[in-house]
């Protein structure tokens, strides 16, 4: 018994030598958690790419739908249903909670972390305060009021402040100042290939600057016309050269490098859930417009060729189920894998003349306006392959005919902007939307079939995300579909 | 031994041991001599020989029953056990795989055993207690072998993290991670969660410790209640090899179908957008839809033209034609048990297999098979030690089919085969208005819009290979008697191998009418592997010291030290998203048409040191103190802030020992109070600390853009905002509670109250997207749980012939979502874009947040009147939580000589599920909703309201129900009530007698019927599913009806030998 005990004691000796060897090596043995899955810094290059992507993502996908809906260029296909609420007018805060999100958690504040980067180039700065500019527009534009001034920084503002639309405009126009020198910067770095849009071409950049920002005076052109003047006159007073190519990321087949909306479809099985609505066609076709064509596929029927479309939001009402799509062209027809290629256009060639052709109808701006607005239809006609456009030019209703005739200045507005619609088909939804919400112009559009708001209103905004509501302190209170914008028509 | 016979040798008594239940003789039994060490075991056929003074007391006892007292009369003493039915003087495990007396405890720890366990036939352990304990609310999915079981243990204490009972099997936690297949919820393939790997049969008892007073020495895991599952140990009859064989063939079919309309066929309506009668229901041979015209019972054409012939048919409803879609589904279930040994050295060997052939067609295609082996062995060594080993191997090889709503759903196709359509006879794919020709890429099937559910069971698959080790060793040293030492270590690693396979192919009609109705359909292919490696290492040791302060005072100390590490490693390779597939009908990564997409390459280590004391004492026999200590230390959590210490203090009151001989103990036989109060920390998963960048994709809501965009590389910055400051979690609870027996324990219960507290909840709250970031990583946040559990056993008669016993169990719980960061109204922790699942500050845990009708103060619901349509809400609203308001079961046994049976029942009232079967079947005119005039009536119940907001029953405007239910019912309309009753389990089962069988070469036979899940009872407003049904396995995300599979009912033929 008392051999057996002091073996115990050795033992216990031990064990209790080992214990502590084991609680001194812990704090050691527990640092484990450097995360082996994730980097903790990058270079600030590889981050231009995702803002890019991101704004193509949200201009050539959701607002691509909604925008190319509420423009009545396409309508809910009568043989499926993913965007009926967008034709009823009945859309959710939820129904914006991606796009809020691709703008705020990975445009802007991938930008942001781009300008911010001590190591960043100024070309890469200047590029990212253009992507910056460009999607707080974008957000005001569909929002109204937006988080600006306490935005994307989590650790100071954890509920940011809405800032008034006037006061996020005020702030574009700054980013696309400080851009300009950046852009200019002879000796700095160039992001080459990392630039999705440009390729690192500078003076494209310097122009894609100049474009937004007439766009963005222009957008104040009715509601605070002495802005807009005062602006338009100062950036032609530095000789501005404006785009004169479309921006836009040149989308591949490859899976998950696709246009966004054709991805989507793909994704969604290959249904086809957008239709060619009568409101655009038939409008297309009072001009025998030969871009129809192009912007819509005609449905082959051994009968006879034609184009067929059903009046907007009348997905349920219609009995006959043959409906031509969208094109490939424009990147919405499901089925067809060359849609893959389609362009996301963040700016058009065909909108800059159009936008140069305003600010000089508008007298703000030195110029011709027939031959501007030439340079658009022309510049839409080569985007479509839509052959030579003179016989439609000199010919169509709505072509030189209608600018001729316009005798006031909103009656030459009127013209570009309905010609800017026809270039816009298909191809920026949004920005149609936008302008006619602007401008009042084109004015054949009709309410929904489908609408459940009250007659002879129409969806003038987007509705502030869900997220926003269930997680700001700061959230301005919902604003209901049918009212404007701050630089928008009440009644457009 | 020798010498101890030498000195007392007096008298030999030899005697049987039997039980009251069946008449046996028990082996193994205890027989002592009362106040000696003087003692002996039974054989195997329940006979001892003792040698004993005359006179003396002779104490007989065995787990499971009533210990009894015989004083010695001449040379024969039989002794016959009662079984211990009401539980309350049992042994149960407690953490650490400690034994310990149930009247000590100070928490409720009910006992579930193997025998109540199995009596079901359900090869799943955790469905197999539902309704046996209160204070479990278990969710058993669609009853199928591997498929999901959810358990939680007094509601969920958590607002986004794991709220399932740790399960620990012989002292070693094992992982229970449900890891749904599929894209999300709503494309989900049913894997289900690994803690179903266990065999029942293996199981000798599971003791439940629902809260964290009981859990408190596993730290962390346990503060949502622990499972202490124990299993089975060698026998310990003398050297005799013992060999039991468990047989069992189950049968299935399809539980609940959603209840069809019978009056329409295929088609869709016709009217105008401006007057929006639909009233015209058209037939279109095409389509999925069935809002055409009324039946006629006249012989019509229908389905595709092929070369000129249409087939035809009587244009009248085929009610059973889903019902008849689906087979009887066959399992058997073997297992074989092999055990020997005594007291000091034994094994138990357990060899299982289950073939399961499910209740889809075909027999492929709907297949789970699962193998296993465990060795449990102990031997007792010199120099007081003791050596043991459990091991577990097991092999799962399955075919999932999956739900919801992808190409690849065969549930959800079949809601939408129109009434008329005969779809259940079109199996045959080589009829050619079947199938798919493959030589000229045409198909034939009526169906422009769906695809042959037959051709989806064929070449869509969901297949899944797990290999899984789980086991332990124990070594115990008792140097002297008051000391013990024991370390564990255990293990548990496994393999999840999945594959999922879609095929490609490209049909065109073969209609060549020019009817233009038809479209062809298209698939690229895809082909995905995840490959999921989970390891975890437990050591402990532990040493526990006894000392007894006098003859009434006892006191035992444990010190602990537990260190354990838990690695994952998720593979998750697909063929590109788009691209799909170069060759068809060829499955491999190299075959994807464009680069390789990467959804998961994800490492994760997480280590976590513990020390912990538990402190142990009683008086006499009726008073009972534990203290308990621990500390953690975390890998997951700031390494100046990663240890934490928690307390625990619980207390039982055995006060029938006081009125042992008042006259009240012929009433009361028993009597205790019990009271505890127990903290746990909690750490948080691994990588929470900083913000780190990622590969870039923007996602779309479908779609996404994914980098490398061509050669064009992207980083972004993630969501999820780390945070270098977080603390551990803190989970309090405080429980009272009394078990109370009657009449000689004819009648008892057990009562517990409860409230349990989860504070500083480690969570990634979401926080408002313009601040650049989707979520946030803090302490905040704090859910309680109140409620109450009650638990009644009766034996309303017992002779020596005839037994009958009912129990019920009654439990009440409420989750209350207390406090969410300022600013954040709710987290949500499921669902989809318009119908969220949330934790939503000052309601129940898991309330439904979607767009619904308008509804005035009397419930009506107000119309468009315009349109005779109901307006919907302009915002969401929450409608409701999938927490039921109470469950409650009652379980009644029978046994007449030796026939036995057994029915279960079980209940939870209140409770919402929100159901895409409702949703799909009325969208697509199947539903029993869309029966009865489709034009002309108003929309029930409903009113107009004026500009001053007054009501005005409606009763003229009509308004078109295919409108409401293709376009205008909004979302929330399909969150339904989701009460049920279901008979839970039923058996009858015959046990041959040792009379019987002695010509046989069997030591014991019972036969059985059995069946479980048979038959479920919901209200009329659940026209639809199962409300067990759930799209995304065990998670915090249930009551999640997305075209899940339908559940099935189980039941067939049960034998079980020993030789």
């Amino acid at each position: 018994m008392t051999k057996k005990y002091k073996l115990n004691l050795k033992q216990a000796l031990f064990i209790g030598l080992v214990a502590a060897a084991g609680f001194s090596g812990c704090k050691k043995y527990l640092d484990t958690n450097q995360n082996p899955n994730n980097p903790a810094s990058v270079e600030p290059s590889l981050l231009l790419p995702t803002t890019q992507a991101a704004l193509s993502q949200v201009v050539g996908n959701s607002f691509q739908v909604f925008g190319n809906i509420w423009a009545q260029y396409w309508t809910q296909s009568p043989l499926a249903s993913q965007y009926k609420t967008m034709d009823q007018y009945a859309s959710v805060g939820t129904d914006f909670d991606g796009p809020w999100r691709n703008l705020y958690t990975v445009a802007l504040v991938n930008a942001d972390l781009i300008i911010s980067n001590p190591t960043s180039s100024a070309n890469l700065k200047g590029i990212a305060y253009l992507m910056k500019a460009y999607g707080f527009q974008l957000a005001t534009d569909a929002f109204g009021d937006v988080p600006l001034s306490q935005a994307l920084q989590p650790t100071k503002y954890t509920n940011p402040k809405y800032d008034s639309q006037q006061a996020v405009y005020d702030s574009v126009f700054v980013y696309i100042n400080r851009a300009i020198p950046l852009l200019n910067a002879t000796n700095s770095l160039n992001p080459g290939a990392q630039d999705m849009i440009f390729q690192g071409n500078m003076a494209q950049w310097v122009a894609f600057a100049n474009t937004l920002e007439l766009r963005a005076y222009l957008r104040l052109a009715i509601e605070d016309p002495a802005t807009a003047q005062a602006g338009i006159k100062a950036l032609y007073a530095t000789n501005p050269n404006f785009l004169t190519a479309d921006a836009t990321i040149t989308y591949i087949p490859t899976g998950g490098n696709q246009n966004p909306f054709y991805n989507e479809e793909v994704a969604l099985g290959g249904t086809q859930n957008v239709v060619a609505s009568s409101t655009a066609v038939n409008a297309f076709n009072k001009n025998s417009d030969p871009r129809l064509q192009q912007f819509y596929v005609i449905y082959n029927n051994p009968a006879q060729d034609s184009l067929e479309s059903i009046p907007q939001g009348s997905y349920l009402a219609f009995n006959q189920k043959i409906v031509s799509t969208p094109s490939p062209l424009v990147g919405a027809r499901a089925i067809d894998p060359t849609s893959a290629t389609a362009p996301v256009k963040l700016i058009s060639a065909a909108e800059s003349s159009f936008l140069q052709a305003e600010a000089v109808a508008r007298g703000w701006a030195t110029g011709d306006v027939p031959t501007l607005y030439k340079a658009g239809i022309a510049a839409s006609f080569a985007a479509t392959g839509a052959g030579d456009p003179t016989a439609y030019i000199n010919t169509a209703p709505d072509g030189i005919l209608a600018l001729n005739a316009a005798v006031s200045v909103n009656d030459k507005v009127k013209a570009i902007i309905t010609q800017k619609y026809y270039a816009m088909c298909g191809f920026q939804g949004f920005e149609a939307w936008t302008e006619w919400r602007r401008t009042g112009y084109p004015t054949f559009f009709v309410q929904s079939a489908a609408s459940i708001i009250a007659a002879g209103q129409m969806p003038l905004r987007m509705l502030y995300p869900n997220s926003e509501l269930t997680s700001n302190l700061s959230y301005p209170g919902t604003v209901p579909i049918y009212k404007p914008v701050g630089w928008g028509l009440a009644n457009p | 031994m020798f010498f101890c016979q030498a000195f007392a040798q007096n008298r030999t008594v030899t005697g049987t041991v039997t039980g009251k239940d069946d008449g046996l003789g028990i082996p193994g039994a205890t027989v002592k001599v009362k106040g000696t060490q003087n003692g002996t075991q039974t054989n195997t056929a329940g006979k001892y020989t003792i040698s004993v003074p005359d006179g003396a007391v002779l104490e007989f006892s065995f787990i499971g029953y009533l210990p009894v007292q015989l004083t010695v009369q001449g040379d024969v003493l039989n002794a016959v056990l009662t079984p211990a039915t009401n539980e309350l003087n049992e042994v149960v495990v407690t953490a650490n795989d400690i034994k310990r007396d149930k009247r000590t405890l100070g928490y409720s720890a009910p006992i579930v055993n193997s025998k109540e366990l199995t009596e079901g036939g359900n090869p799943s352990a955790l469905t197999s207690l539902t309704g046996l304990v209160a204070g479990v609310n278990i969710t058993s999915t669609s009853n199928t072998p591997g498929s999901s079981t959810r358990i939680v243990l007094r509601g969920g204490s958590s607002i986004t993290g794991n709220n399932q009972a740790l399960l620990v099997v012989d002292g070693v936690p094992i992982d229970n991670s449900s890891i749904i297949g599929g894209a999300s919820s709503l494309t989900a393939v049913d894997f289900g969660n690994r803690g179903n790997d266990i065999d029942p049969n293996d199981i000798a008892s599971i003791t439940v410790l629902k809260g964290p007073a009981a859990a408190a020495l596993y730290g962390s895991r346990a503060s949502n209640g622990a499972l202490m599952i124990t299993t089975k140990s060698g026998a310990k009859n003398g050297k005799k090899l013992e060999i039991t064989l468990n047989s069992t063939n189950t049968f299935s079919s399809v539980l609940k179908l959603p209840t069809f309309q019978n009056e329409y066929g295929q088609g869709f309506m016709s009217g105008s957008a401006t007057s929006p009668g639909y009233v015209t229901g058209i037939n279109d041979a095409s389509d999925n839809f069935s809002w055409g015209a009324p039946f006629t019972g006249k012989v019509e054409p229908w389905g595709q033209d092929i070369n000129g012939v249409t087939q035809s048919k009587p244009y009248s409803a085929l009610p059973n034609n889903i019902k008849d879609f689906f087979k009887t589904g066959f399992a058997a279930d073997n297992n074989v048990g092999i055990s020997s040994g005594d007291e000091k050295n034994n094994f138990y060997l357990g060899l299982n297999s289950l073939n399961s052939d499910g209740i889809f067609p075909g027999s492929n295609d709907d297949t789970y098979d699962k193998y296993g082996v465990r060795f449990n062995g102990k031997a007792t060594l010199a120099n007081n030690f003791t050596a043991s080993i459990n091991f577990n191997y097991n092999k799962i090889q399955a075919n999932t089919p999956s739900g919801g709503q992808g190409a690849n759903s065969i549930w959800n196709n079949l809601m939408q085969t129109p009434r008329d359509i005969p779809i259940n006879t079109m199996g045959n794919l080589n009829n050619p208005y079947n199938g798919y020709n493959s030589v000229n890429d045409t198909y034939g099937f009526y169906g422009a819009f769906t695809v042959n559910p037959y051709y989806i069971l064929q070449n869509f698959s969901n297949l899944d290979d797990v290999n899984r080790v789980t086991g332990a060793f124990n070594l115990a040293w008792k140097p002297v008697k008051w000391l013990n030492i024991v370390e564990r270590v255990g293990v548990d690693s496994y393999s999840d191998r999945r594959k999922l396979i879609a095929p490609k192919y490209q049909f065109e009609p073969a209609d060549e009418s020019g009817s233009n109705l038809w479209g062809p359909i298209v698939n690229n292919g895809s082909y995905e592997v995840d490959q999921i490696n989970v390891n975890e290492v437990v050591h402990d040791l532990m040493v526990t010291a006894t000392h007894d302060f006098g003859k009434d005072f006892h006191a035992s100390l444990l010190l602990g030290n537990n260190i354990r590490e838990r690695s994952v490693n998720s593979n998750f390779t697909s063929t590109n998203t788009s691209g799909g597939l170069v060759v068809p009908g060829f499955y491999n990564l190299e075959n994807s048409n464009g680069p390789v997409d990467v959804i998961t390459d994800n490492i994760s280590i997480q280590r976590l040191v513990g020390f912990y004391a538990d402190l142990n004492l009683s008086y006499k026999d009726y008073l009972f103190l534990e203290g308990t200590l621990r500390n953690d230390r975390s890998s997951t959590l700031p390494l100046d802030n990663y240890s934490y210490y928690y307390p625990s203090v619980s207390g039982s009151f055995v006060f029938s020992e006081l009125l042992k001989n008042t006259g009240i103990a012929n009433v009361l036989s028993y009597g205790k109070l019990r009271a505890s109060f127990a903290q746990v920390g909690s750490d948080t998963n691994p990588y929470e600390l900083t913000t780190t960048y990622g590969k870039t994709t923007v996602s779309g809501s479908f779609g996404n853009t994914t980098f490398p965009f061509g050669n064009v590389p992207a980083y972004q910055i993630g969501s999820v905002l780390g945070n270098a400051e977080l603390k551990p979690e803190q989970t309090s609870s405080f429980e009272i509670g009394t078990e109370l027996a009657f009449l000689q324990s004819r009648l008892s219960f057990d009562f517990s109250y409860y409230v349990n507290d989860s504070k500083n909840q480690i969570l990634a709250i979401p926080i408002p997207n313009s601040t650049g970031y989707s979520s946030s990583e803090v302490n905040a946040g704090e859910i309680q749980n109140k409620g109450i559990e009650l638990t009644i056993n009766g034996t309303p008669i017992q002779t020596s012939d005839f037994t009958w016993t009912i129990f019920g169990t009654f439990t009440k719980n409420r989750s209350d979502v207390l406090s969410l960061p300022n600013g954040v109204s709710q987290i949500t922790i499921g669902g989809f874009g318009g119908m969220a699942e949330v934790a939503a500050k000052g309601l129940p845990y898991g309330e439904f947040y979607g767009i619904t009708n308008q509804k005035d103060a009397q419930g009506r619901t107000i119309i468009n009147p315009a349109t005779g349509q109901p307006i919907p809400t302009t915002s969401a609203q929450y409608l409701g939580s999938y927490e039921p308001k109470f469950q409650t079961s009652l379980g009644t046994n029978f046994k007449y000589k030796n026939f036995a049976l057994n029915v279960l029942f079980d209940v939870k009232h209140g409770g919402v599920l929100y159901s895409d079967t409702k949703a799909l079947t009325d969208f697509v005119g199947t539903g029993i909703e869309t029966g009865g005039p489709r034009y002309g009536q108003p929309f029930p119940n409903s009113v107009t309201v004026d500009a001053a907001g007054k009501s005005t029953p409606n009763t003229t405007i009509p308004y078109s129900v295919y409108n409401y239910y293709t376009s205008v019912e909004p979302v929330g309309m399909n969150v339904i009530d989701a009460s049920y009753i279901k008979m839970r389990s039923a058996s009858i089962s015959y046990t041959f007698s040792k009379t019987q069988l002695r010509s046989l070469p069997f030591g014991a036979l019972t036969i059985g019927l059995f069946g479980n899940n048979l038959f479920l009872w919901t209200p009329k407003s659940n026209a639809y599913v199962d409300p067990e049904v759930n799209s995304s396995g065990a998670g915090n995300e249930q009551g999640l009806d997305f075209a899940a599979n339908p559940s099935v009912r189980n039941y067939g033929i049960n034998l079980k030998v020993s030789f």
